[in-house]
């Protein structure tokens, strides 16, 4: 059987941003917006569309994407519409994936939808068409001859689990298939960084994308469910948030797109807010321009940046400047998560909270974090001394950031699936044929050292 | 609507980057795995020292018996070196059948394209093969008796790629057409099925469509055709029981009349199977997503059989009189 040969495909289908590629690799191959554009009218057309996306130079969908919205932002999340009772033609075959699916919805025949919401798949049917599209067309792929690697996000239902096995086995026909949890690979992925020195499973990831921001606890590769905490502010709501100072300031341009490219072009975390204001009043050269230019390049609009610098990512730490309902701060949150685990593996959780995911980008986010955390635990340990008379040993708190952040999810899967051993924890069509879809609900756990 | 470009879009991309990269002054160190159909898996990689200079190798399923069928190095050789950028090393990649070095200071768009059509151009060798032979026999004095055709038929070579397990591709000149067969072989029950009504769509369609008729002429069977039984696996086949099916284009002159259609007719048939696949798989995923409409449709009937406990309690409580329908409804007086 030549497949064994053949490298496994780890798929990450994230809210925001879908990240492709084999395993073995040191990045994802592909990283495109989750997202379909699928055709709206029922009435037969022309297929002009398909032509001239190729003949246009494929170059509007290469290099990788940054970003999951949309060039214009209006039509995004479209209601879906299910009816396909009155389908009798080939409108199923006529979509496109990824940034080519941003690119058909600006004309008038196609609608364009996320099938992935909060990290959970919504709508199967279009992920059933988006997971097709990517493995034969950007792939190149022939499922049965592959394993498959894909991720869930925590607390992911098992019927959730088995509906994706159904679609890989009885759909592909994948040779394999294993589904891991996020945050287990995010861990794994911060191997890689040298301040890691024992490779264990054990630590807090703090895991912030495109739709929410969750911090998990992990002992020796398990969850800690009951321990999970997420938080309704992540990617997405720090654009809207810089596009709602931007339009407050009424700039020339206030798209989200281009709220977008401020946030991951200029933004970082600074160490306290009132300085900065200090320092920006002081140092005018701290403002920043941003240029934009229409896609023909013709036309340029110039948007000045300002506080939202620092203010946007600040919202992780005072969720106050924001949000009305949502108030504790992240550092207050993964203290809350730790201290909701069991007591004997919490040091090992302090000791390594690892980041993962894309808005985990912004400069000096991790070091914020550390100081944070390390002020809340020092004052309870401090407590704690004062009313028990005992010396305490103290804690640990390591934050720890490293190259492969913003797809730790995706490396972490390269990592683990190209272990040779990666094949036998897979399970197999074969498997899948005798014992059904439950099979998926239980995959048993690397022992990598 | 589900396209499958002839070539291989993430090595243009790749490459496209790398290009893009070294030109901003700041190339990449590159070290990757890219893989397409039919077991064919590509490596990307240049050392530390030479960033400009990439390696492109391959290795594929098909090669072994490609090569088998004639000088296919230098056919490579000469289709790629034509092209600004692309050299052939003098050994290859260890483990890989065979490589280019892709100088990015000189590669420009046509090609990073031929680049990543390596594996098509490396199928396309036995075409071009029979094309030649083709000519050859054509241009001898057509047979007039049925021991001349025979004679013809019988001594014409059959080039066989061997691009998967169970699967083999076989191509037939004579001297009126080329004959391209294609053995199929399925795993799965369901795919079994699909399968079939897709092949004899093939037939069928081509008959029904007058728009089509120029297309090459399909037939589809479950022994082997004429032209293979020839060959010294099919001189007796007898298993009929087996899951096997053969699939037979017949290309006419008019379909390789010059190198632009030879190019699509060796395009179209090298990635014959992989639409095929992709297009059994597109069907089930509609059957599927017609499975879950009804589903959602029937759970919605038997939520409204649902008897509401809360709400029960509740009007008790308030004393309501509660008289149900049969469906399960309500009737509040
Ligand atoms: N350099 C950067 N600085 C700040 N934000 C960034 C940067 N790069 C990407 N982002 C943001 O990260 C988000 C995408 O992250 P990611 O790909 O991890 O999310 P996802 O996996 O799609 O979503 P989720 O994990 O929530 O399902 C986007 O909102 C994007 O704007
Ligand atoms: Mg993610």
């Amino acid at each position: 059987m030549s497949y064994l040969n053949n490298p496994a495909i780890v798929m990450d289908n994230g809210t925001g941003l879908t990240k492709l590629g084999f395993a073995g690799n040191d990045s994802p191959s592909w990283i495109f917006p989750t997202a379909i554009a699928t055709s709206q009218n029922h009435t037969k057309k022309t297929s002009s569309m398909s032509s001239t996306s190729n003949t246009t130079s494929s170059n509007q969908y290469f290099g990788n994407s940054t970003s999951a919205t949309s060039f214009n932002s209006l039509n995004a999340s479209m209601p879906l519409s299910n009816n396909l009772a009155g389908k009798r033609g080939t409108e199923d075959l006529d979509f496109y994936i990824g940034n080519e699916a941003l690119a058909a919805a600006q004309g008038p025949s196609y609608s364009l939808s996320y099938p992935i919401r909060h990290g959970q798949i919504e709508n199967w049917d279009h992920m059933e068409r988006f997971w097709e599209n990517s493995i034969f067309k950007y792939l190149r792929t022939e499922p049965e001859d592959h394993f498959f690697l894909l991720t869930e996000p925590p607390l992911n239902p098992p019927e959730n689990r088995e509906q994706v096995a159904e679609i890989f086995f009885e759909s592909f026909n994948c040779a394999g298939l294993y589904i891991a949890v996020q945050a287990v690979l995010a861990l794994a992925a911060s191997w890689t960084s040298s301040k890691v020195t024992d490779r264990s499973l054990t630590g807090t990831v703090i895991d912030s994308g495109d739709g929410v921001t969750h911090v998990i606890p992990v002992a020796e590769g398990y969850v800690i469910g009951s321990a999970i905490k997420n938080i309704p502010i992540a990617g997405r709501d720090i654009t809207l948030f810089i596009q709602s100072l931007l339009r407050e300031r009424g700039e020339t341009d206030t798209s989200l797109r281009t709220a977008e490219r401020i946030k991951q072009e200029y933004c970082y975390v600074c160490p306290d807010i009132v300085k900065e204001f200090n320092k920006f009043d002081r140092n005018p050269d701290k403002f920043a321009q941003f240029i934009v230019e229409n896609q023909e390049k013709t036309q340029k609009k110039i948007v000045d940046v300002g506080y939202e610098r620092f203010l946007a990512p600040e919202i992780f730490f005072n969720p106050e400047i924001a949000s009305s309902d949502f108030l504790t701060p992240l550092p207050t949150i993964v203290d809350h998560t730790i201290q909701a685990c069991p007591i004997d593996v919490r040091k090992g959780l302090y000791n390594n909270i690892v980041l993962s995911g894309g808005s985990t980008m912004f400069k000096d986010f991790g070091r914020r974090l550390q100081r944070d955390i390390k002020s809340i635990v020092n004052n309870r340990i401090a407590q704690s001394e004062l009313l028990s008379g005992t010396k305490s040993t103290g804690v640990d708190v390591n934050v720890i950031t490293h190259r492969k952040q913003r797809n730790a999810v995706w490396f972490g899967g390269s990592l683990l699936a190209q272990t040779a051993e990666f094949k036998s924890y897979c399970h197999t069509k074969k498997d899948y044929e005798e014992y059904g879809p439950e099979i998926v609900r239980n995959f048993s756990l690397f022992n990598m050292v | 609507m589900l396209h499958l470009q002839p070539h291989n879009l993430l090595i243009q991309k790749t490459l496209t980057e790398a290009i893009e990269a070294v030109n901003n002054g700041t190339p990449l160190t590159l070290d990757r795995i890219v893989s397409d159909f039919d077991y064919t898996t590509f490596h990307i990689s240049n050392s530390d020292e030479e960033k400009s200079t990439l390696l492109l190798s391959v290795k594929t399923k098909a090669w072994a018996s490609v090569v088998n069928c004639g000088d296919l190095l230098s056919y490579l050789q000469s289709s790629f070196t034509k092209f600004n950028g692309i050299e052939i090393p003098s050994n290859f990649e260890n483990g890989y059948n065979y490589t280019l070095a892709l100088d990015l200071k000189q590669l420009d768009q046509e090609s990073v394209v031929q680049a990543s059509l390596l594996k098509t151009m490396i199928m396309s060798f036995p075409f071009n093969l029979s094309f030649e032979e083709f000519n050859k026999l054509s241009s001898q004095p057509a047979p007039t008796t049925e021991y001349e055709l025979n004679n013809i038929n019988n001594n014409a070579p059959v080039f066989k790629i061997e691009y998967r397990d169970d699967e083999n591709i076989f191509i037939k000149p004579s001297f009126d057409r080329i004959t391209v067969i294609f053995e199929t072989i399925f795993q799965d029950e369901t795919d079994k099925i699909l399968g079939k009504v897709f092949l004899q769509e093939f037939v069928d369609a081509r008959k029904r469509n007058r728009g089509i008729q120029s297309a090459p002429q399909v037939l589809f069977s479950h022994e082997p055709p004429l032209e293979l039984r020839n060959l010294s696996e099919y001189s007796n086949y007898t298993d009929i029981s087996s899951s096997k099916r053969f699939i037979t284009f017949v290309l006419f002159p008019r379909h390789f009349a010059n190198d632009e259609l030879k190019f699509k007719s060796v395009v179209q048939l090298t990635l014959f199977r992989s639409y095929f696949h992709y297009h059994i798989k597109c069907s089930k995923a509609y059957l599927h997503s017609r499975m879950r409409y009804r589903v959602d449709t029937f759970v919605k009937v038997l939520n409204r059989a649902k008897v509401d406990e809360e709400e029960d309690s509740k009007d008790a409580d308030s004393e309501q009189h509660v008289r149900r329908t049969i469906t399960g409804r309500k009737v509040v007086y």
